[in-house]
């Protein structure tokens, strides 16, 4: 039943990283640019619904509040920073949200320091016995939550007319100007929803783990996501997100113990580290050697 | 030193860009390739340049078979061409660009611990003299190309085409863009060279006036195939050629 | 690079290596700190600011070269052949690390450097019997010419030495037609190609000579602090060298200079302020907030770096004609004279 486990734990890990990811793509198809700041959007968004939950504030209201700013954090830097850089080089502007992932981390370092803080329950404690693994109130509301309002963004770029609003932006920005759609709100836009779900994921991401810079790590962990999903396919960030919880979970779980077994007894490697971390990269490289857009994307942007 | 396309076709998609094409050019001659927009001038040269493979057709130079070839092979055995759209080439000098063009020949190539000790300011002279000065360039020599008008951008290109000797030379539009002065002097440019290098020359152009003062031979080209070929002023006659342009009955 | 700038680079180098000689030993810790980083920063620049192929694997490939040497040296092998010896293996590596560039175009390029990154990191964190993992590995004295370096004095010498070689070496490469053919090959492979340049070669030997000097920076790094530390070589070394090439200027050989000295003693001068600062925690998250906002602002007001912005100031006061000018940015700008001479950075 380890593997069933370890499914579970993937799955819901895989859906924040999902979540995020899908801020990503949201942000690249707009844009063209690779947010290096998402991460931090997330960890942001972690620390402003502690310090709501700190005043007292309900866990819901908190919750929806954080993303309300952090929507606004995301709003706030596109306009301040990226619609400035619409011209400059492509490496300028990674560093750019290099520089602010930099920036925000230095600042939630200076307002709550660099320790790891317990993130308060902001759902009902307990657990349900599923097949004889219990399976906390936690992972189950952090799952539902991040599947949930990945799913419902994935409809909504589907289905509601801003969302095809969104789509003819990202897809051909003259066109769309063409038409009469304000391009640059929809780029705010986007920017706006990417940080609001980074945050949520952070959120869910504290609830889970404890709340800490750390964090801002996961943005880290997205590039094997959308790589595998396909840079600019957000169905495919969803799946590869899910993919590559699970993943995670059963390397951590089944392989990385397996495997130390094995090294001990052939050499003096004794433990392979945080092996977990670095298998997606792994994927990754082997998915650009042999199908550079991803399992979703299209064909074409990629190869040179 | 002939060259002989024979039955050259390509297509993309389901688009037919060439079909059936022959072209033949004889030593020396300047032809002119005309036609419509659309007609599939570029593209064959694209064929004949290492740039796309065509489907069928053979294209020989000196007996030699040269589809297939890259344009860095075709460079190592004298066929060289220039562009129709000039990138800036940041920071670039007039004369790094010729340098680069002249390392492309086969006898030019340098080993790499060669040039890194022995200077070449010798050799800037030498540039200068033989490739700028007949495009009046010298005086821009050790300027960057991006402060360079689009008319001496085009001359650049030209310049490092012919710094790698070739034997023969694909001109894409050489006087797009050009006023009509700029237009004349380059036809002028192009006979001399002819004159002094003893190339070949096929030449892609629209400006009628530019390629009646330079061509020998016009070829003209509708919907991919050859439509006509001629001296300028028979070009200039034949029915076929006026209905495609202009339409006439 | 002209004689002109030869020279000037030659008689600065001697200056501060003699400065280096007679400072105490928190100055010749300075000088031989920024000069490290700038060799590091003239490696990168030859792969991203002259060859326009975007890479995150940096701090690895500088990894690469501080273990390689490292090792080299505890072995038993001479300085001058453990440095050569750390050039070569960032050189071998950092080609590994290029060769997808062959097949893949820049963003999924630059990712899959990133990737590499992250592998490489890794690897020196588990392959213990040869890295010693996370205890990191000490590093023997470095002996040079038989003789034991001893001080930090003697070590800013050699340093800012190797960087005045490599600096001379890297300018003079750009003056031979594979220089150019770097620049090609950034502005655009389609024309390199139509030029007859071989793109895939000419990336390669870029990434070729980038990781040497790389790798040289990386033993340097481990000589002088006489341990080689996986901590050391993650993303945020890759991070900080990236910073440094931006803030001097990408594709400005003095700019990598300029740019390590300035990311290297800002957050020396903000330790220095920030001491005012009640805690430790506060004052290294003044330093990165500093760190970020600089890099930010930087890439906002003159994304050309440091030495564009001092030509700028320069050439104002020589104002010959008032023509627009369209830099490479597309970004257009009056009232500045270009100059017509040799514009090829120092």
């Amino acid at each position: 039943m380890l593997a069933l486990q370890l499914a579970i734990a993937g799955v819901a890990t895989g859906s924040i990283y999902a979540l995020i990811a899908l801020g990503i793509v949201l942000i690249y198809k707009c844009s063209g640019v690779v947010n290096f700041a998402q991460g931090a959007y997330a960890m942001l968004g972690a620390y402003i619904t502690y310090f709501l939950l700190r005043l007292g504030l309900p866990s819901i209201v908190s919750v929806l509040v954080g993303m309300v700013l952090m929507a606004l954090v995301g709003m706030v830097t596109e306009r301040l920073i990226l619609r400035r850089m619409l011209k400059a080089q492509i490496v300028s502007v990674m560093m750019v949200t290099l520089g602010l992932l930099i920036f925000l981390k230095a600042v939630c370092l200076a307002i709550w320091g660099p320790d790891q803080i317990a993130f308060p329950q902001i759902f009902p404690s307990g657990a349900i016995d599923f097949a004889g693994i219990f399976i906390t109130y936690n992972y189950i509301a952090a799952f539902v939550l991040a599947s949930a309002l990945s799913i419902g963004f994935l409809l909504f770029y589907r289905f509601t007319s801003l969302g095809l609003m969104q789509r003819c932006a990202a897809d051909n920005s003259r066109a769309a100007l063409a038409i009469g759609i304000h391009v640059s709100n929809q780029v705010s836009i986007a920017w706006a929803t990417s940080a609001a779900l980074a945050g949520l994921g952070g959120t869910l991401l504290a609830s889970l783990g404890g709340l800490s810079l750390g964090i801002s790590d996961i943005g880290l962990i997205a590039f094997p996501v959308i790589v595998v999903g396909g840079l600019d396919s957000l169905a495919g960030a969803l799946i590869a997100g899910f993919l590559l919880g699970i993943l995670e979970a059963f390397t951590e779980g089944i392989l990385t113990p397996n495997l130390e077994e094995f090294l001990r007894s052939v050499s003096n490697i004794q433990s392979v580290g945080a092996l977990q971390q670095v298998i997606p990269y792994a994927l990754l490289v082997l998915m650009l050697l042999l199908r550079p857009q991803g399992i979703f994307g299209r064909r074409g942007a990629e190869r040179v | 030193m002939t060259l002989v396309v024979t039955d050259l076709s390509i297509h993309f998609g389901g688009v037919i860009a060439v079909a059936d094409m022959n072209l033949e050019v004889k030593p020396r001659e300047i032809v002119g390739l005309i036609g419509p927009n659309g007609a599939g001038k570029t593209t064959f040269i694209n064929c004949i340049a290492g740039v796309n493979e065509p489907d069928t057709g053979t294209a020989t130079w000196n007996g030699r078979e040269i589809l297939g070839l890259s344009p860095a092979e075709l460079l190592r055995i004298g066929v060289a061409r220039t562009f129709q759209s000039v990138v800036s080439l940041h920071d670039l000098t007039v004369l790094d660009v010729v340098k680069l063009g002249a390392a492309a020949h086969a006898h030019n190539a340098q080993g790499f611990f060669e040039q890194l000790f022995r200077s070449d300011h010798g050799r800037d002279d030498e540039l200068c003299e033989t490739l700028l000065k007949p495009l009046n360039l010298v005086d821009v020599a050790y300027s960057p190309i991006q402060t360079l008008s689009y008319g001496q951008r085009k001359s650049v290109d030209l310049a490092r085409a012919l710094a790698s000797e070739p034997a023969l030379l694909y001109l894409d539009e050489p006087v797009a863009g050009l006023t009509y002065q700029e237009g004349m002097n380059m036809s002028a440019v192009i006979r001399s060279v002819r004159d002094r290098f003893g190339c070949s020359v096929i030449m892609v152009e629209h400006k009628m006036d530019v390629v009646n003062a330079t061509c020998d031979r016009i070829t003209v080209m509708a919907h991919g195939a050859r439509i006509f070929e001629g001296t300028p002023a028979e070009t200039q006659q034949d029915p076929e050629v006026r209905r495609v342009y202009l339409g006439e009955a | 690079m002209t004689m002109r700038s030869f020279f000037i680079g030659l008689a600065l180098a001697i200056a501060v290596a003699l400065i280096g000689y007679e400072a105490n030993r928190f100055v010749a810790y300075l000088i031989y700190s920024v000069a490290i980083s700038a060799i590091g920063a003239l490696s990168l620049n030859l792969v991203i600011g002259f060859c326009g192929q975007i890479t995150f694997a940096q701090g690895a490939l500088v990894g690469v070269g501080a273990y390689a040497g490292g090792i080299l040296g505890n072995a038993g092998w001479g300085g001058g052949l453990s440095l050569l010896g750390a050039g070569v293996f960032g050189a071998l590596v950092s080609m590994l690390v290029g060769l997808p560039a062959l097949r893949l175009r820049g963003l999924y390029f630059a990712i899959s450097t990133l990737a590499a990154q992250f592998i490489l990191s890794y690897l020196f964190k588990i392959l213990v019997p040869l890295t010693n993992g996370v205890s990191g590995l000490v590093v023997k004295q470095l002996s040079l010419f038989g003789r034991p370096v001893g001080n930090d004095q003697e070590y800013a010498m050699i340093c800012v030495t190797l960087l005045f070689l490599s600096w001379a070496f890297i300018g003079r490469v750009m003056q031979t037609n594979i220089g150019r053919a770097f620049l090609v090959v950034r502005e655009s492979e389609l024309v390199a190609r139509g030029m007859g340049i071989d793109v895939s070669q000419t990336k390669l030997k870029a990434f070729l000579l980038s990781g040497f000097f790389a790798g040289l920076c990386g033993g340097l790094f481990a000589f002088t602090s006489r341990l080689a530390n996986p901590e050391a070589f993650e993303i945020g070394l890759s991070v900080d060298q990236t910073a440094m090439i931006i803030v001097g200027g990408l594709g400005s050989l003095a700019g990598s200079v300029v740019g390590a000295a300035f990311v290297t003693l800002l957050p020396e001068a903000i330790q220095r302020l920030g001491e005012l600062l009640p805690s430790a925690d506060l004052i290294s998250a003044f330093r990165e907030m500093a760190f970020g906002i600089l890099i930010v602002l930087f890439l906002l007001l003159e994304p050309r770096g440091l030495v564009a912005l001092a030509r700028r100031l320069g050439a104002r006061r020589e104002v010959a004609s008032s023509s627009a000018v369209r830099s490479e940015t597309g970004v257009v700008e009056s009232g500045v004279a270009v100059s017509v001479q040799n514009r090829r950075e120092l």
